[in-house]
């Protein structure tokens, strides 16, 4: 018989504990959606539904206009998107490869910036989306997202990394600055702009704060918006139906998660902190 | 000129530099200025020079506020220290069971925070939730988990710990793994064992990692606003009432602009000296 290690021991231990500490809030919050209104109520709680029903789920997309908030935040997921991924790249070639004046003091003022999240300029980001009209629309949720120090930075670095050779002997063979652009520099970020979209893509359907400092009309909440509003609304949301929101709202980033795992295993060094 | 402007590639950070100025830069500024006058958003701002930064020393909440996030930070930051380093020590080798464990322990920090504060909500519900039963199975009394105020911040220490896990353990093992194999071989050609290893070879090297996980922890703690939004809404009473939170009461509840530009300033000072360390720790890995 083999023989067992304590050190395999300790660590197997403290892994199904941390196991059974990171797992059960999803775990119990996706099984209690599927509870009933009377069994969700009822004490002692049950680990597994006895009954098994939709009904939550069926009241949050109906009663709770989920399918509205869903397309809201699609649209500024999908939009912002889009936006950040091209200026991004475009704003990383530049200060990377460029030689104009002031370009090492913009790469500074980049890393800088990695400290002003929306949380710490709060007010007068709303001041400044205020005064451009752009409360209660979503292009509110979209233009100040655009720019993204941790994407930014991330793209310097990448570019960092391109040979100077190449663009020199693109120049030579007579390529213009925009051809070659998008004919090398391009074609070549391609993993960059692989993980810029995924990482855009979920910190826009994550994000809070600024949801929830442009947005006040139902009609323009995003999902989460959405989810936290609810949950302070008296007269009371049933548990059942939160808690099939949340699960709804958890799944597609699960799903990226799982498709492009080694861009987030990854790519993490680059940018420690979330935007 | 524009021939230079393009040759130089000066134009293709253009389109980022102008949303940079409008919604990063101009913000900054704007902060510092309007810091000096009283607003309501309806009236005209009206100069009151250093009114509000008076106002500021007198306002025990806004102190309070500050101290909330130390005495999170307290409770948070070993916490968020040592059990991702734990996972990571664990889980740092490349076998087919430690990267689908990875996996589930940084999924908690890919969702949504609201979503996955709401699920906590519903564990630590006093009367209904889980957490509570099941001490009450084990001979506990229960907790009022989010009604007492110092169960509150454990709780809230709980949610974020749960939350960055998976940041913090990543850049661990990102730690572990550039530790040449070299340093481990000549520790066990001289007799150390597996703690002697750990204690003399792999922590002193992983110190620039370590510095890194700290400066980060620190600095989502220290921003966050979502969690406790969410969880508790700075309560009961003002006892999770943190910074950002404060500052959005106050400018969005109370419409005490101003006030909320001074108080910005501080926060937004604070927030540079835990970035600045945190630069450096990046650039020294």
């Amino acid at each position: 018989m083999k023989k067992i290690k304590l050190i395999d021991v300790v660590k197997w231990t403290f892994l199904i504990v941390m196991l059974i500490f990171y797992m059960l809030p999803i775990y119990y919050a996706v099984i209690s959606s599927f509870k009933s209104i009377n069994e969700i109520y009822s004490y002692p709680p049950t680990l597994f539904p006895k009954k098994p029903t939709l009904q939550g789920y069926v009241e949050a997309i109906r009663g709770q206009d989920l399918l509205t908030y869903l397309k809201n935040t699609l649209f500024v997921a999908v939009v912002a998107t889009v936006f950040t991924v091209i200026t991004t790249v475009m704003a990383g070639y530049g200060l990377a490869k460029g030689e104009f004046f002031g370009r090492i003091f913009l790469n500074r003022l980049v890393v800088l910036t990695l400290f002003v999240s929306a949380q710490v300029i709060m007010v007068p980001l709303f001041v400044i989306i205020r005064r451009l009209g752009l409360i209660n629309n979503l292009w509110g949720l979209i233009l100040p997202a655009v720019y993204t120090p941790t994407a930014t930075f991330t793209a310097i670095q990448y570019m960092k990394e391109i040979p100077n050779e190449l663009l020199e002997s693109a120049k030579i063979d007579g390529a213009n600055e925009w051809q070659i652009f998008w004919g090398i520099v391009w074609p070549l970020s391609k993993p960059l702009v692989a993980a810029l979209t995924i990482f855009s893509f979920t910190w826009r359907w994550n994000d809070f704060v600024l949801p929830l400092l442009v947005v006040n009309r139902r009609s323009l909440y995003t999902l989460q918006l959405a989810l936290a509003v609810i949950q302070g609304e008296y007269g009371g949301i049933p548990w059942n139906t939160i808690l099939a929101f949340s699960t709804l709202t958890i799944i597609p980033t699960l799903i990226i998660f799982l498709l492009f795992q080694r861009f987030f295993m990854r790519g993490i060094m680059a940018g420690g902190l979330k935007y | 000129m524009i021939r230079k402007l393009v040759r130089s590639r000066f134009l293709f950070v253009v389109p980022s530099l102008i949303f940079l100025a409008i919604f990063v830069l101009f913000p900054i500024i704007d902060i510092f200025r309007m810091s000096f006058y009283q607003w309501d958003l309806l009236t005209p701002p009206m100069f009151v020079g250093f009114e509000n930064f008076r106002m500021m020393l007198d306002d025990k909440w806004f102190w309070n506020s500050i101290l909330v996030s130390l005495k999170l930070l307290v409770v948070s930051v070993p916490l968020t220290f040592f059990v991702p380093l734990g996972l990571a020590l664990a889980l740092y080798k490349e076998t087919t069971s430690s990267k689908i464990l990875r996996a589930l322990f940084y999924w908690p920090y890919m969702m949504p925070a609201i979503a996955g504060t709401t699920m906590w909500k519903w564990i630590l519900s006093y009367d209904l939730g889980i957490l509570n039963y099941i001490m009450k199975t084990l001979g506990f009394k229960p907790v009022a988990w989010l009604l007492k105020p110092t169960p509150a911040l454990v709780a809230v220490s709980l949610v974020r710990l749960w939350g960055l896990t998976g940041l913090l353990m990543m850049m661990f093992i990102t730690g572990l793994q550039n530790i040449s194999s070299e340093y481990y071989e000549a520790a066990m050609i001289d007799g150390a064992n597996k703690w002697q290893i750990f204690w003399h070879v792999t922590f002193p090297l992983l110190k620039n990692t370590n510095v890194l996980v700290l400066t980060t922890s620190i600095a989502h703690l220290f921003r966050d606003f979502a969690v406790i939004y969410a969880l508790t809404g700075g309560g009961p009473g003002y006892s999770t009432m943190v910074t950002p939170l404060y500052i959005y009461n106050s400018a969005f509840t109370q419409f005490r602009i101003g006030y909320a530009y001074a108080m910005s300033v501080v926060f937004l000072l604070i927030s540079l000296v835990i970035t600045v360390f945190s630069i450096r720790a990046r650039e020294a890995r």
